[in-house]
């Protein structure tokens, strides 16, 4: 096993992989920006290395810095979080050459996967079902109109070298087409420095599920089951679930998924964490979306609801031993729920939040797990994406697991700047939610039918108590109070008088 | 008995009828915000001895300014200034934290002016936009 690893990340992601290299004894090294300089992962790892300014196109996307960081330090392996450089197959190419282990994929594996059209034809071989589109990037926006007519609206444009549903964009008629197209290519270019995209036939109100896998490199791999990921913004994952209200109540659906996932993974000679994702129609029949070469965000419920630690079985694989779990091994136990704390004002349009965090209240108790990166007095940099926190919850089932989410999330407070917690707390009151009638625009409907976050009568004069009292307890002594004498002039006086 | 006692900076027990509350109070400018149990409230103070009057805040008549709410960069213009808007129309995107968020007209009226330039970097409270 590595004595030594460095964490190519920030935030939540390198704090979560921190505590596992601790468990393991494994000594951390954590690199930062200028702007991370106070960060909890600086703070919780072993060693740290500063890889330049707060822009990440400077210092967590420099693959040059992050090399002479574990050079530095003596690293023998660097696990890459997810974002940031953990699908660049340069990025695990060049750890190749230098002679450190890429904790993942080979760069071959990420290269054929980090393509979608090339993924989507790898998908075909392997017998996995997928979503009728091309195969390949498009010339431009008239290129598009000519497969509208041959799909037929809505389509979804996407970027070739996408993910997060970043340079992604929904066009329901021909009138829209010049101006999505502009818009997500530049997405697509600033975020991935690839303009291309291609074009898909969007299936309406699709869930999105998607399943865990995890392989060695002696040709052993195994699925971890399914995660519910249905509820999102913007194509941007807001709350998972494991398993899924669907999945759940069809026998047999689980394990199809896992072998067909399993399939386009191994014909991509694929090894290390990854995930398989799916849509999934209101018919249960579901299709190959695409491959995430990285540990998922979203991962700790599959931890919970399977009890194993996904992290250290990536270090061991990663460090060459062999999988000893057999598929039959893994069992699901209970249900989970992960809530993604950001630093948004959910009641404004969710502008981002960034600032310093006055005051902060964690949830605890039984059941519940925080993947985190905030604590009082940090201030939330505007450089990087606005996760806060991962709050999860396990229970027996999906109805106590929201009991306790609920539960949860009135414990937890985060002061001076806005968050979604109160947000979450009336997704998981709606009854559609409750019911597991969930689809990748469950998020847009729930914000027209949603009734206002209205505090029960009595807490308005409450608030207005308390201000009162505040506000005298802190008021400046000189109004409610004589000032005192200075001490200077008590004693310029005394000598005054001898 | 009602009651009140602080328990920690800033986090008040409050009794109330023998119900029991957590309040949380932080200092925003000019008013408190008081969080109690996920419920944002703003309490503004008025202290006879600290009244002052240049606080009045600009109604939805007349002109309004259109500011950014938060550091970010204008990714592109939506309009062009002389240009007549509805209320909640587009005016222009701005990118901040990797997110693109569209500024809106807050009430419909002309564009009378159009400070902001795409690809310029804002910063908090700039002025982009006045509609009247």
């Amino acid at each position: 096993m590595f004595r030594k690893v460095l964490i190519a990340n920030r935030g939540e992601i390198a704090v979560r992989v921190i505590r596992t290299l601790r468990e393991m004894q494994i000594a951390s090294v954590a690199v930062f920006s200028d702007a991370d300089r106070t960060s909890l992962h600086v703070r919780m790892a072993d060693e740290a290395e500063c890889v330049g300014p707060s822009p990440s196109t400077e210092s967590y996307l420099r693959i040059d810095r992050i090399l002479d960081a574990a050079r530095q330090h003596g690293a023998e392996a660097i696990h890459p979080g997810y974002g940031f450089l953990s699908e660049n197959a340069d990025f695990a190419a060049a750890c190749e050459a230098a002679g450190i282990v890429f904790i993942g994929p080979s760069a071959e594996s990420i290269r054929r996967m980090g393509s979608k059209t090339a993924a989507r034809q790898m998908a075909i071989a392997a017998g996995a079902p997928v979503v009728p589109g091309t195969h390949e990037a498009i010339g431009g926006p008239a290129d598009a109109r000519v497969l509208a007519r041959q799909f037929g609206y809505p389509l979804l444009l996407k970027a070739v070298a996408g993910g997060g549903g970043k340079g992604m964009r929904r066009v329901d008629s021909d009138a829209e087409l010049d101006a999505a197209f502009r818009d997500a290519s530049s997405e697509a270019e600033r975020s991935f420095s690839n303009p291309d995209l291609y074009v898909e036939k969007l299936i309406e109100r699709p869930r999105h599920i998607e399943i865990q896998l995890l392989g060695d490199r002696h040709g052993h791999m195994v699925h971890f089951g399914e995660r519910e990921c249905s509820i999102q913004r913007r194509h941007q994952k807001v709350m998972e679930e494991c398993p899924s209200p669907l999945v759940a109540a069809r026998p047999g659906m689980r394990e199809a998924m896992g072998e067909a996932a399993i399939r386009v993974a191994r014909s991509a000679g694929y090894y290390n964490a990854g995930t398989v994702e799916f849509l999934v129609d209101a018919r249960g029949d579901f299709y190959f979306l695409e491959m995430n070469t990285r540990l998922q965000v979203e991962h700790p419920i599959t931890e919970l609801v399977t009890g194993h630690d996904l992290v250290r079985l990536q270090l061991e694989v990663a460090a060459g031993e062999k999988l000893l779990l057999r598929q039959e091994d893994i069992a699901w136990r209970g249900a989970a729920i992960e809530c993604r704390i950001y630093a948004e004002d959910p009641y404004n349009s969710f502008v981002p939040s960034p600032g310093k965090i006055t005051r902060l209240t964690r949830p605890l108790g039984p059941g519940v797990r925080l993947d985190g990166c905030v604590y009082e007095g940090w201030t939330v940099p505007i450089d990087y994406d606005p996760l806060l926190a991962k709050l999860a919850v396990w229970n027996g089932t999906r109805e106590t697991a929201i009991a306790r989410m609920l539960r949860a999330l009135r414990e937890y407070d985060v002061g001076g700047i806005h968050t979604n917690i109160a947000f979450f707390r009336q997704i998981l009151d709606d009854e559609a939610f409750r019911a597991g009638r969930l689809h990748t625009h469950f998020l847009d409907e729930f914000m027209e039918r949603r009734k206002p976050f209205a505090p029960p009568p009595e807490l308005e004069s409450i608030a207005a108590m308390v201000a009162a009292f505040h506000s005298k307890r802190n008021a400046p002594r000189a109004e409610t109070a004589p000032p005192r004498p200075s001490r200077w002039l008590e004693i310029g006086r005394h000598e005054a008088l001898r | 008995m009602n009651q009140i006692v602080a328990v920690e900076p800033g986090v008040y027990s409050v009794l109330m009828n023998g119900r029991s509350y957590e309040a949380r109070v932080e200092q925003s400018d000019g008013c408190l915000i008081v969080v109690i149990d996920g419920h944002r409230f703003e309490v503004e103070i008025r202290d006879p001895r600290r009244w002052s009057r240049h606080t009045t805040k600009p109604g939805i008549e007349g002109r309004l300014h259109v500011t950014a709410a938060m550091p970010g960069k204008i990714v592109r213009l939506l309009v062009a200034e002389g240009d007549t808007v509805a209320a909640g129309q587009g005016l222009l995107v701005v990118e901040a934290m990797k997110m693109q968020n569209e500024m809106k007209a807050p009430k419909a009226g002309c564009v009378v002016s159009l400070t902001a330039r795409e690809g310029a970097t804002v910063a908090a409270g700039d002025v982009l936009a006045a509609i009247e």
